[in-house]
C-alpha cells in the first residue's frame, strides 16, 4: 500500500468502525437463518465487512472497505459537520445495503461466477439481495425515531426508489441488448445504458448524503451530477478492462506495471454479447465486425477493438474531467474545499 | 458535442499516419488547430502517448500501448 493511500485510509478507519457498528445493529434484526448469508455478502471485496487482501500491492491504492457508505458519510460530514453521527451513519448504511444488493443481482443477471455465487448458489444470493434492500429501507425509516422529520425520511426513500428504478431500467436494457445485433447500437445508446446502470448508483450515494445533510438545491444537484459522471466513467473503465483481458488472455504475461492497473476479471459480459461502448465503437470502425469472433484473438478484428478501447478510454477521461469541473463548482458554491478523504473516495487523488 | 468530437478525432488519428506523426511531434499545434474545448484538449493530451504507441496497422498487436 502506498504511503499516499495509507494517509487517506487512516482517518477513514474511524468511520468504518462506526459504520460497522451500526450495520451490525441492523443485521441483528434479521432472522438467524438469514444473518450469516447477509454478513457473507457484506464481506465481499469493497463491502463494509471485507478484509484487506492478504497480499497487498504496496504501490497501488487500495479500495477501502465500505467505499460506498464511506462516500455518503463523507459528503454528509462535508455539508453538515455537526449532524447527529447516528443519523448520518444510518443513511450511509442504506447506501451500503442497497448497492450490495444491486451488485449481487448484477452478478446473477450476468452469470458471473463470483466467490459468493459459487459458495452459496444463485437462489440464496437472490434472497440475500432482497434482505439487503429491505435493510436499506429500514435504515432510512429508523431516522424517524431519531428526530428527523418525516418529510425528509420520505424524501430519502423517494431518492432510493428513484435511483433503483433507473438502475433496474438500465439493467433491463442491457439484458435485452444481448440478443440484438451490434449494428443496431450507437455510442449514445451505450452511454445512456452506462448512465442508467452505473451512474444511478453513484448518484444515489451522493444524493442520499446531500439530502440527509439538508444541502441547498444547487449543491444537491451538483453532487448528484458529480456522482452520475463518476459512475459512468467507472463503468467505461470497467468495460475497457474487460475487453483488455479478453484480448490479452493467452498472450505473454503483463508487466508488473500493467498488472497493478487492472483488477482480475471474472466477468462474462463479452461472452454474453453485452453491447459495451468499446465493442460498439469497434463495430462502427469495422464493417465486417462480428461479435462471435470476439474470442478469436487472431482475428483481424483486434485492430478495431484497440480503437474501441482507446475511444472509450478517451470518453472515460472526458467524464472524469467533467466530474472534476463539477467538484470545483461545488467547492465554489460551498466556499470550502472538500476533505482529503472525500477527494480520495471520489477518486481524485 | 464533446464526445463526438473526441471519437471522430481518435478515428481520424487511426486512419491518418501524417496526423499521427504530427500529433506525436507537436501535439499543441494539432490541438489548437482542431479548436478543442479546454476539457477535450486535456483529454487528447493524455491520449497522445497511447495513440503514438499503438500499432494501428498490426492486426493482432499487443495492448501494451494502453499502459504507455
Amino acid at each position: 500500500m502506498s504511503n499516499n493511500s495509507q494517509s487517506f485510509l487512516d482517518p477513514l478507519a474511524v468511520h468504518q468502525q462506526m459504520l460497522c457498528g451500526q450495520l451490525h445493529h441492523f443485521l441483528a434484526s434479521l432472522p438467524p437463518i438469514l444473518y450469516g448469508d447477509v454478513v457473507r455478502a457484506l464481506e465481499e471485496p469493497g463491502k463494509l465487512f471485507s478484509q484487506p487482501p492478504s497480499e497487498v500491492d504496496h504501490s497501488y491504492p487500495v479500495t477501502p472497505a465500505g467505499i460506498w457508505s464511506l462516500l455518503t458519510l463523507a459528503i454528509i460530514e462535508y455539508i453538515a459537520p455537526d449532524i447527529n453521527p447516528l443519523c448520518a451513519s444510518n443513511v450511509a448504511i442504506a447506501t451500503e445495503c442497497c448497492i450490495c444488493a444491486i451488485d449481487l443481482l448484477d452478478d446473477i443477471i450476468d452469470d458471473d461466477q463470483t466467490s459468493i455465487v459459487q459458495d452459496l448458489g444463485t437462489s440464496r444470493v437472490v434472497n440475500i439481495s432482497t434482505a439487503l434492500l429491505m435493510l436499506a429501507q429500514r435504515a432510512i425509516l429508523s431516522l424517524s425515531s431519531m428526530g428527523m422529520s418525516s418529510v425528509l425520511v420520505i424524501q430519502l426513500l423517494d431518492v432510493l426508489q428513484d435511483e433503483i428504478s433507473v438502475c433496474t431500467s438500465g439493467q433491463h436494457q442491457d439484458i435485452l441488448a444481448e440478443s440484438k445485433p451490434i449494428q443496431e447500437f450507437t455510442d449514445e445508446m451505450c452511454l445512456e445504458m452506462a448512465r442508467q446502470k452505473a451512474g444511478s448508483l453513484m448518484r444515489l450515494a451522493c444524493a442520499l448524503g446531500t439530502l440527509c445533510a439538508m444541502a441547498d438545491d444547487h449543491v444537491c444537484r451538483l453532487f448528484a451530477e458529480l456522482g452520475e459522471l463518476l459512475g459512468i466513467a467507472n463503468q467505461l473503465d470497467n468495460d475497457c478492462h474487460d475487453l483488455y483481458y479478453l484480448l490479452q488472455d493467452g498472450k505473454a504475461p503483463l508487466s508488473s506495471t500493467e498488472m497493478k492497473s487492472v483488477p482480475k476479471p471474472i466477468k462474462t459480459d463479452l461472452i454474453r454479447g453485452k453491447k459495451t461502448l468499446p465493442i460498439v465503437l469497434a463495430a462502427k470502425s469495422d464493417a465486417d465486425f462480428e461479435m462471435s469472433l470476439l474470442s478469436d484473438r487472431e482475428s483481424n478484428q483486434t485492430n478495431a477493438l484497440h480503437k474501441g478501447i482507446l475511444g472509450t478510454w478517451g470518453i472515460c477521461l472526458l467524464y472524469r474531467e467533467r466530474a472534476h469541473d463539477c467538484l470545483q463548482e461545488i467547492e465554489e458554491a460551498r466556499q470550502h474545499p472538500i476533505s482529503p478523504s472525500l477527494r480520495f473516495l471520489l477518486g481524485f487523488t | 458535442m464533446e464526445e463526438k468530437q473526441l471519437l471522430e478525432f481518435v478515428q481520424r488519428v487511426s486512419e491518418d499516419e501524417t496526423l499521427r506523426k504530427e500529433l506525436t511531434n507537436d501535439p499543441d499545434s494539432v490541438i489548437m488547430r482542431e479548436s478543442f474545448s479546454p476539457r477535450v484538449a486535456r483529454v487528447v493530451m493524455r491520449l497522445v502517448p497511447h495513440m503514438s504507441a499503438m500499432q494501428w496497422k498490426e492486426p493482432a498487436g499487443s495492448l501494451n500501448w494502453w499502459f504507455t
